[in-house]
């Protein structure tokens, strides 16, 4: 797949992101976003941190916006004393997160299906500045790099010493906090050597380049583009109308059965 | 092509020169190796000589640099890379694009060459190096160390750079990787480039070279043609003799407790389809000391994790093991030397942890270390520090991956000559045939994932020859 077609679909699971407004809506497009995932091969442990993280995001959002939701009105879901978590704060919190899964899901799957360089081609070719795109590609690269120092380094430090987890949470921590120490180092030493063979093979930030390999999009990315825009125009102009109509700036009363399917629905 | 005339650098922050009063020509055709002791100041006179160094900061340089008549850090980064091309140590660290033919066609972009000049030029230099065989299009990433040695030379030269400076570009090569490299510098200077190389292996370029200039402290000490070295100099400056191959001089050792025992060991990295390791059965017992030799790729690495650190029921473990990984830095996490050297004690609970710290620091001569910051020590003493750090958890299985890399003889003798205990194992995984003979009473050659040899390390080198 052409890496613009790639961008072009993340953009679209951006822009459904803000515009849908409902669990179920959003729900389905984490859904879907999570298929290009499962097609590349992913390893168990990875699915495992994944699975962990976004859970971790879901909860933390779930708990914040019910104990800290102000809007009126507002149903208490559990007291505690004091505490009270609120029924629309976590109502809030699930779509909130939704979003934010959906586009990392997109994202994820975009960083791990295209090679940095296709990336910087595609930016170059939607009229990206090449030192922006350039560094957008470079950036995107180190992920990899990156999570693999951090493997090695927490096994160098496990064959030394116990389980993280047989420790107070404070030593813990700290723990932790050193263990960022050899991964710095090292993402300053790959930054360098990279800058070093930048410099060293001409390249400068504003100096003119000519760029070698050209993109095609494949015949059946052109009715999955299309597809994909109609999508993403529909929605989000069926929210600015809906948005419109709470807003009591525009009303069109041909239009109810559309503005409920939208509270409904979107 | 090349001529450097009474050059000298101070780096910012630094009261002494890091090189001095150096003099070096290269001619175009010429073939020269540059070599001393580790941190003599080989790469700082390089990267004067690509142009690297001197244009940004604070560093102070003297003499003269001359690159085709031009001084290189004058020279605008577009224009430089047509009159020199740069290879450095690792080559995993350099590539800058996602295939072969972007990265080599990188410098022609940015020396502005046509799309159909560099369409045109890239499988010619591909093919120069010996990668005609691979698409275009493969990721830099899939191909060996020695593969992607070769391509950063492709990728350096071009723009038509008319010198080529290469900085320890065999440090990560096996013996057949290394020995392609060097046979293709030998082929890139014969058709008119000149060539700066500084490498600590001399075994493999010195058949290559035309001319050695040696350095040490900081300036060049001497410099004779390649066909008949100075081997007193050289040794006396650490460095491997070439042409001295050394015996077996590890006593043989009865072997003691079983420590580790693998039967049938398999090992498939994830995603991956091949396996990495096929049908591996070894075992280690105590006061043994094991190379495990292979070329790039062949699992070495891998076997020294799943023997190690992997949970395959195919690995009994009657020992605690510990590995310093192939880089080492990632093994340092402490604020100063002496709290790294104490973590493994402490972990353990031990109640003389100073003094197991202190002796791991006296077996590997880093107790002047003890306040510095690890991460901001040379490489030779990060190595150091990595492997005391190791030995204070006192493990019953020591195992180093690639021990030598970037370090001159000299270095890696004191280090390995510290380890033996005919309480501990010595596993240690090199490229280095040499080191193991001096070192190993046990070897293990590796090929493809599979365990090809198993030897007292006496028959395995008498059987090589």
């Amino acid at each position: 797949m052409d890496p613009r077609t790639r961008l072009f679909l993340v953009a679209c699971v951006g822009l459904l992101a803000v515009s849908l407004d409902r669990p179920g809506s959003l729900g389905l497009l984490c859904f879907v976003c999570l298929l290009p995932l499962c097609a590349l091969r992913i390893s168990a442990a990875w699915w495992r941190r994944g699975a962990l993280a976004i859970a971790a995001v879901v909860w933390a959002t779930l708990l914040s916006q019910g104990l800290f939701y102000r809007a009126l009105p507002r149903v208490p879901l559990v007291e505690l004393g004091p505490i009270v978590v609120w029924k629309e704060g976590v109502f809030w919190g699930l779509v909130q997160s939704l979003r934010f899964v959906a586009t990392i899901l997109a994202g994820i799957a975009l960083a791990v299906s295209t090679p940095p360089d296709r990336l910087h081609a595609a930016l170059l070719r939607l009229g990206v500045p090449f030192t922006l795109s350039f560094l957008a590609a470079t950036a995107l690269r180190t992920v990899p790099d990156a999570a693999r120092t951090v493997v090695v380094v927490r096994a160098a430090r496990a064959e030394r010493g116990r389980p993280v987890w047989r420790r107070s949470p404070w030593a813990w921590l700290r723990l932790e906090v050193s263990l960022l120490r050899p991964v710095v180092a090292e993402s300053l030493r790959r930054a360098r050597a990279l800058a070093e063979s930048l410099d060293a093979r001409g390249f400068s930030a504003g100096a003119p380049r000519a760029v070698a390999r050209p993109l095609r999009f494949a015949a059946w990315e052109i009715p999955v583009l299309a597809v994909a825009a109609t999508i993403t125009l529909t929605a989000v102009g069926m929210r600015l109308l809906f948005a419109l109509y709470t807003a009591e700036a525009l009303y069109i009363p041909a239009l109810r059965p559309l503005y409920g399917f939208i509270r409904r629905s979107l | 092509m090349l001529a450097l005339d009474g050059l000298g650098y101070r780096y910012p922050g630094s009261a002494a020169p890091a090189v001095r009063d150096v003099d070096l020509t290269v001619a175009p055709g010429e073939l020269v190796l540059l070599t001393g002791p580790t941190g003599c100041g080989k790469s700082t006179v390089l990267r004067l000589a690509a142009g690297l160094l001197g244009r940004h900061g604070s560093g102070v340089v003297a003499g003269s640099v001359r690159v085709a008549g031009r001084d290189p850090k004058d020279v605008a980064p577009a224009e430089r890379v047509r009159s020199v091309g740069f290879v450095a140590q690792n080559p995993s660290r350099q590539v800058i694009t996602g295939t072969l033919a972007d990265e080599v066609g990188f410098a022609m972009e940015s020396a502005g060459f046509g799309r159909a000049a560099i369409e045109a030029r890239v499988p010619e230099l591909l093919a120069d190096v010996g990668l005609a065989a691979y698409s275009p299009d493969r990721s830099p990433r899939a191909l060996s160390g020695g593969e992607l040695q070769r391509l950063m030379v492709a990728a350096a030269r071009s723009a038509g750079a008319g010198l080529l400076v290469l900085d320890e570009p065999l440090a990560h090569l096996d013996p057949e990787g290394a020995a392609t490299l060097t046979r293709r510098l030998r082929e890139v200077a014969d058709a008119g480039v000149a060539v700066l190389l500084v490498e600590h292996r001399l075994g493999p370029t010195l058949p290559v070279c035309d001319r050695v200039v040696v350095m040490d402290a900081g300036t060049t000490v001497a410099q004779f043609p390649a066909a008949s070295p100075d081997a007193a100099l050289l040794r006396r400056l650490g460095l491997r003799i070439p042409g001295q191959t050394a015996t077996a001089t590890a006593p043989p050792v009865d072997p003691g407790r079983l420590l580790l025992d693998a039967r049938g060991l398999e090992f498939t990295w994830p995603g991956a389809d091949a396996l990495a390791l096929r049908d591996v059965s070894v075992s280690v017992r105590a006061g043994e000391q094991i190379a495990i030799l292979g070329p790039n790729g062949s699992g070495k690495s891998t076997l020294l994790g799943a023997l190690l650190g992997g949970r395959s029921t195919s690995v009994a473990k009657h020992g605690r093991g510990v590995r310093v990984p192939q880089d080492p830095d990632l093994a340092l996490f402490s604020a100063s030397v002496r709290a790294e050297l104490e973590y493994g004690p402490r972990e353990a609970r031990r109640p003389d942890v100073g003094a197991v710290a202190d002796r791991a620091a006296a077996a590997l001569s880093v107790e002047a270390l003890a306040d510095r910051a690890p991460q901001a020590l040379s490489r030779g003493q990060r190595l150091r520090v990595a492997v005391a750090a190791a030995l204070a958890c006192e493990p019953d299985v020591l195992a180093l991956d690639e021990p030598t890399s970037g370090q001159d003889h000299d270095q890696v003798e004191r280090m390995m000559t510290a380890l033996p205990s005919p309480d501990r194992a010595l596993l240690f995984a090199t490229h280095d045939e040499d080191l193991a003979r001096r070192h190993a009473t046990r070897v293990w050659r590796l090929d493809g994932g599979r365990l090809v040899l198993d030897r007292p390390a006496g028959d395995a080198f008498g059987e090589a020859g």
